[in-house]
């Protein structure tokens, strides 16, 4: 289908994209990859009055590490993460969580700033962005990942506020995501990350709610020295997962635990 | 990737000589559509042409209380909004034969615009004509409609009931056959094995590439001109009748179809285009999105399935007892046809004695269900084939021996009466998928388990015998040699067209690309019947062969004559005429057949076999011209904490006859069983109080490149079949087995029976859990 008809331009740097923001009102929609709001679009369920696009802007898609941090351009693509020296030695669980978002298509468009800013519970980075502790960087301040993803597609981003980085603490300990769907190139039908940091557990689920899960609970069962199995138990406990197509929400809880125990015992092996 | 293999192991008799034929041959329109410019029905601008589109019922059963257009046609650049009551003939009636008696409806009933009440989500209500997409979007949410919500039903069991809503006025049953072949009660109450099990499809959609898509013009000699993607040129009648016009006056031409699966042998977009250009005598085009496509085309038919299966302790098959329920949807389109080759097939390729099928297709509120690759015969495999499976494992017989012991021969009787009668390769089709598969995977991790499964499917090829099938093709040499075939057949990617070529390249001995085929034209090139029923290769290759033959004969007997060569001697090859002395080149030959006054041309028409029609109660000589068997073999491995079902290895085996082009017979192959492995394992129209929530790719998931494994397909030559050099149909037959052979594989991996589609992850998570709470330890694998 045919997007409805809607006014476009092209931002040059990020003052102008927010000057412009501020005047085309709430209406108006920032542009990055355009991989999760042009499909809305063309479906017409969103309908931007204007789309601001970001995607030219210089400078946002720069991967650098600054002391135990590693900061993210909102612009890099999800290819490039997955390619990245710095981000595979810095913390490589998020090139490989990069390397199997969507398909090839995806990855060479989508960002990883709109991931972030769409705030879909299915999405992967938020994910890593909620257990780890992220910053996420804006034009207008800095939001930690804790208070970002605070329901559905829902985010404290003001209607002229753009993301210019995020930042993750470095962590190359042991990690790994494991990402349940029934093709391919789907987004998770739930997801399971762990990752060792501080000589402690990060736990987080994907799509087990309207925001990413940090499985806290099951953190705190490993720090007391209890099994992988029994911190998965606690993983699952207590989650309501929504029912879809795709998937109902007892079997999705019942992923959550069989993939948390995996993951770890993976990451751990 | 893929392998066209078992040659080898094939008396090839007459296919030595063959020169043409049986090469893998490029087909001729795959490079154009690799690069992307293959001119589909509706790549095609027309100056000052007009845009469609359908303004679709939101609910699925309902009283249409107001249809207003006025504020539609008032907006700037819409040209006009049509109802029912503005198209000339809107009903449209399609035959059901066979049910004259024992079913009121002799004919069902539809509408090209709903007026009085719509019976399905998506059903058609107006068609709004604007000057650009643009408007047609804004237009047709400014149709207004008014409804009065109706009770519908949604469960075909519910249908059946005294107290049902009624989604037709004469009763929600639209058709019913009957087998009753020797006594299949007596014969279960004998048997000293019987196995019971129920089984479960889904609605599945074609999902082709190509969306219902064309364009029409009136054009210049006065005839309305569609182009369309279609299967069925044919339907010109239909269009005419809908308009009011003569036959005459109504053009179909289908250029290469991108995917027709049975989705595009009813009229899609043809009336519509039509009832537009009548309207406004300008150019229009149609084409439907995704989500119309999904929503409101007809469907794969639901089937409930019921099989009882008696055997002998050594597994001979003595009794089946077989009730078929199918959901044919809100429109009777074809549905009991769809049913009567479920009927026909439910039995299996099998000998067996005594066999009762009781068969309904019966209306509900959902979306129609039509005709689909397999039309029938493909879901009746996935209760038929579990049941063999289940048979072998109580006899602790391997699968492959109790199907080698049963398997369907040349002389055989099908339950329906039907006498197979040329040789028949299936149980050749079992060994050579064993031969093929060597041994079986192991687990890749701790928590799967693998398993091995086949399965074996029979589906008919050519049209119902009462339905009087012919096809015709004319073919002409042009002065230099060159060939021009006309042939009425759709291409619709399968290879049509090419195969055709192929075919009078044989045998007027000419350069294949040196003949040109004009194909898919209503007007303008001979009537060749449907791309449908796994028929163009047989019906229309008959053709194509019977005319070059013909053409070849009196060609040689016109050289003999003017040469004065001894007629015995001579025969058409890469020289030209040859035998008998110097060879002739074909220009100078063909200047020689032009000097007597014999034309360059024939037009020849094949008729495939003749029959009566069948009645409710079936039992007929002949319901079919042949059939095409086949063994499909996978392996798979099963995640027993998510229910992850992957297949890992996929092997497809047919006896094809004849592979005139090993290329496309392969493409078929693997792309039957891809599709079938689809609808085994992820594809689902699902349906909510008749709403369609899976009106898009996002929700309706067919596997890609990715998701499949690689598919081995293996052609049996046994030259055995109707069709041009022995060759029998293909294109649907693939579709069977696949379902079952992976339910098969993975009741062999973890000791659980699937019994409903799609196998999803957590369909099989919750048969495990089921089983350990009932059965006791599984035993080992006795897979073959
Ligand atoms: C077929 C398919 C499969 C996919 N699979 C996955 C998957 O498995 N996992 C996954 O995580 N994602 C998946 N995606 C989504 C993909 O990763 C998108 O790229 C991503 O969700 C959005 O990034 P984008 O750059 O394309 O953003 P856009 O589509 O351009 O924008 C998305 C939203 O974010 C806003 N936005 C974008 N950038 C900024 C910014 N810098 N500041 C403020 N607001 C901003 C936009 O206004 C918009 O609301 C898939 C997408 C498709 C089409």
């Amino acid at each position: 289908m045919i997007p409805a008809s809607f006014d476009y331009r092209r931002a040059h740097d990020l003052d102008e994209a927010t000057r412009w923001l501020g005047e085309l009102g709430p209406e108006a929609k920032v542009l990055a990859g355009g991989h999760s709001l042009i499909p809305l679009m063309r479906l017409r369920l969103a309908q931007p009055s204007a789309l601001v696009d970001i995607g030219r802007v210089p400078g946002l898609d720069t991967i650098r590490v600054d002391g135990d941090r590693l900061r993210i351009g909102a612009l890099v693509r999800h290819a490039a993460l997955a390619r990245s020296e710095v981000v595979r030695r810095a913390l490589p669980l998020l090139a490989e969580m990069a390397a199997e978002v969507g398909d090839q298509q995806v990855r060479a468009r989508g960002t990883l700033g709109g991931v972030i800013a769409h705030a879909d519970p299915a999405g992967d980075y938020p994910t890593l962005a909620l257990m780890l502790d992220a910053e996420i960087v804006t034009t207008h301040g800095s939001h930690p990942a804790r208070d970002f993803f605070q329901h559905l597609f829902t985010t404290p981003l003001q209607p002229d506020e753009v993301i210019r980085e995020v930042t993750f603490p470095v962590a190359a300990g042991p990690h790994r995501y494991i990402k349940f769907r029934r093709r391919r190139c789907d987004w998770a039908i739930v997801g399971a990350a762990v990752q060792q940091s501080d000589g402690g557990w990060r736990l987080g689920l994907t799509n087990c709610g309207p925001t990413p899960m940090r499985a806290r609970a099951a953190e705190a069962a490993l720090a007391e020295g209890r099994t992988m199995a029994e911190a998965a138990l606690q993983a699952a406990e207590g989650l309501t997962p929504p029912s879809d197509l795709r998937a109902s929400s007892d079997y999705r809880r019942h992923l959550a635990r069989v993939l948390t125990r995996r993951a770890l015992e993976q990451a751990a092996a | 990737m893929t392998t066209v293999g078992g040659r080898d192991e094939v008396q090839r008799s007459d296919a030595s000589q063959l020169r043409v034929v049986g090469r893998p041959l490029p087909r001729t329109d795959a490079a154009e559509k690799i690069a992307g410019s293959t001119r589909y029905a509706a790549d095609l601008a027309l100056p000052a042409m007009l845009h469609t589109r359908l303004v679709r019922s939101t609910l699925p059963s309902a009283r249409l209380v107001r249809r207003d257009t006025a504020r539609a046609r008032s907006l700037a650049g819409v040209v006009a909004v049509l109802l029912g009551e503005d198209v000339p003939h809107n009903e449209v009636w399609v035959d059901v034969p066979g049910q004259q008696t024992e079913v009121r409806a002799l004919k069902a009933r539809s509408q090209v615009l709903a007026t009085g009440r719509v019976r399905y989500h998506g059903q058609p209500i107006a068609l709004v004509v604007a000057e650009s997409e643009d408007v047609l979007a804004e237009a047709e949410a400014l149709v207004d409609v008014e409804y009065e919500e109706l009770p519908g039903v949604f469960d075909p069991e519910e249908a059946l009931g005294e107290e049902a809503p009624r989604v037709h006025e004469d009763g929600n049953l639209l058709a019913e056959w009957h087998i009753d072949s020797g006594d299949a009660a007596t014969a279960l109450e004998r048997a000293p094995i019987v196995i019971e099990g129920q089984y479960r499809t889904q609605f599945v959609d074609h999902a082709y590439l190509e969306p219902e898509a064309g364009v029409a013009w009136l054009d210049d000699d006065g005839v309305i001109t569609i182009r369309a993607s279609t299967q069925v040129v044919e339907h010109f009648r239909d269009i005419a009748a809908i308009l009011g016009v003569p036959q005459a006056r109504i053009r179909v031409i289908a250029p290469y179809v991108g995917g027709g699966f049975g989705g595009k042998e009813d009229m899609t977009v043809e009336p519509y285009l039509a009832l537009a250009v009548l309207r406004t005598g300008r150019p229009v085009r149609m084409v439907w999105t995704r989500q119309e496509s999904l929503l409101a085309r007809p469907k794969r038919h639901p089937m409930r399935l019921r099989y009882r299966t008696g055997a002998e302790n050594d597994g001979t098959l003595v009794a089946q007892d077989i009730e078929i329920l199918a959901d044919t949807g809100a429109e009777a389109y074809l549905g009991a046809l769809v049913l009567l080759y479920s009927s026909v097939t439910a039995a299996g390729p099998y000998r067996c004695p005594n066999v009762r099928v009781r068969a309904r297709a019966v209306y509900t509120n959902h979306p129609p269900c039509s005709a689909m690759r397999g039309f029938g015969a493909m879901q009746v495999v996935f209760g038929c084939e579990a049941q063999i499976d289940e048979l072998a494992r109580r006899l602790q017989l391997t699968p492959d021996e109790i199907r080698r012991r049963n398997a369907i021969r040349e002389g055989d009787r099908l339950p329906v009466g039907q006498q197979i009668v040329t040789p028949i390769w299936l149980g050749e089709t079992i060994d050579q998928v064993l031969r093929a598969a060597g041994p079986r995977p192991e687990p890749s991790r701790p928590h799967c388990r693998v398993g091995r499964g086949i399965a074996s499917n029979l589906q008919p090829y050519g049209r119902l015998v009462w339905l009087q099938d012919t096809a015709a093709a004319w073919i002409g040499f042009q002065f230099d040699g060159s060939v021009t075939l006309r042939c009425g057949v759709p291409d619709i990617g399968g290879g049509q067209a090419a195969s055709l070529g192929q075919i009078a390249a044989e045998v007027l001995g000419v350069d294949p690309a040196r003949v040109t085929v004009h194909f898919g034209d209503s007007a303008r090139t001979p009537l060749a019947g449907t791309s449908t029923a796994t028929r163009q290769l047989y019906m229309s290759g008959n053709a194509a062969h019977l005319a070059a033959t013909r053409l070849r004969d009196q060609t040689l007997d016109a050289v003999a004559e003017a040469a004065g060569r001894a007629r015995g001697a001579l025969r058409l090859g890469p020289g030209g005429v040859e035998g008998g002395g110097e060879p002739i080149a074909l220009p100078r030959a063909l200047e020689l057949v032009r000097g007597l006054g014999v034309p360059l041309e024939v037009l020849a028409t094949f008729h495939g076999p003749r029959g009566r029609a069948v009645a409710r109660d079936l039992a007929a000589e002949r319901v079919f011209p042949d059939f095409t068997v086949g063994t499909h073999l996978a392996d798979v491995e099963v995640d027993c904490d998510t229910g992850q079902i992957r297949v890992v290895r996929y092997l497809a085996c047919h006896d094809v006859g004849r592979a005139i082009n090993p290329q496309s017979v392969s493409g078929q192959i693997c792309g039957g069983a891809a599709m079938g492995i689809g609808s085994a394992l992820t594809e689902e129209i699902v349906l909510e109080s008749g709403i369609n929530l899976t009106a898009g790719f996002f929700q309706y998931r067919i596997p890609t490149a990715l998701d499949l494994p690689d598919i081995e397909a293996i052609a049996l030559e046994s030259g055995a079949g109707m069709g041009p050099f022995g060759a029998r149909g293909i294109g649907e037959p693939p579709i069977g087995p696949p379902a079952a052979t992976i339910a098969n594989a993975v009741r062999d991996a973890i000791g659980v029976r699937l019994t409903e589609l799609p196998m999803t992850p957590e369909r099989v998570l919750a048969a495990i859990r089921a089983q350990a709470h009932t059965d006791p330890p599984r035993p080992a694998p006795t897979g073959p």
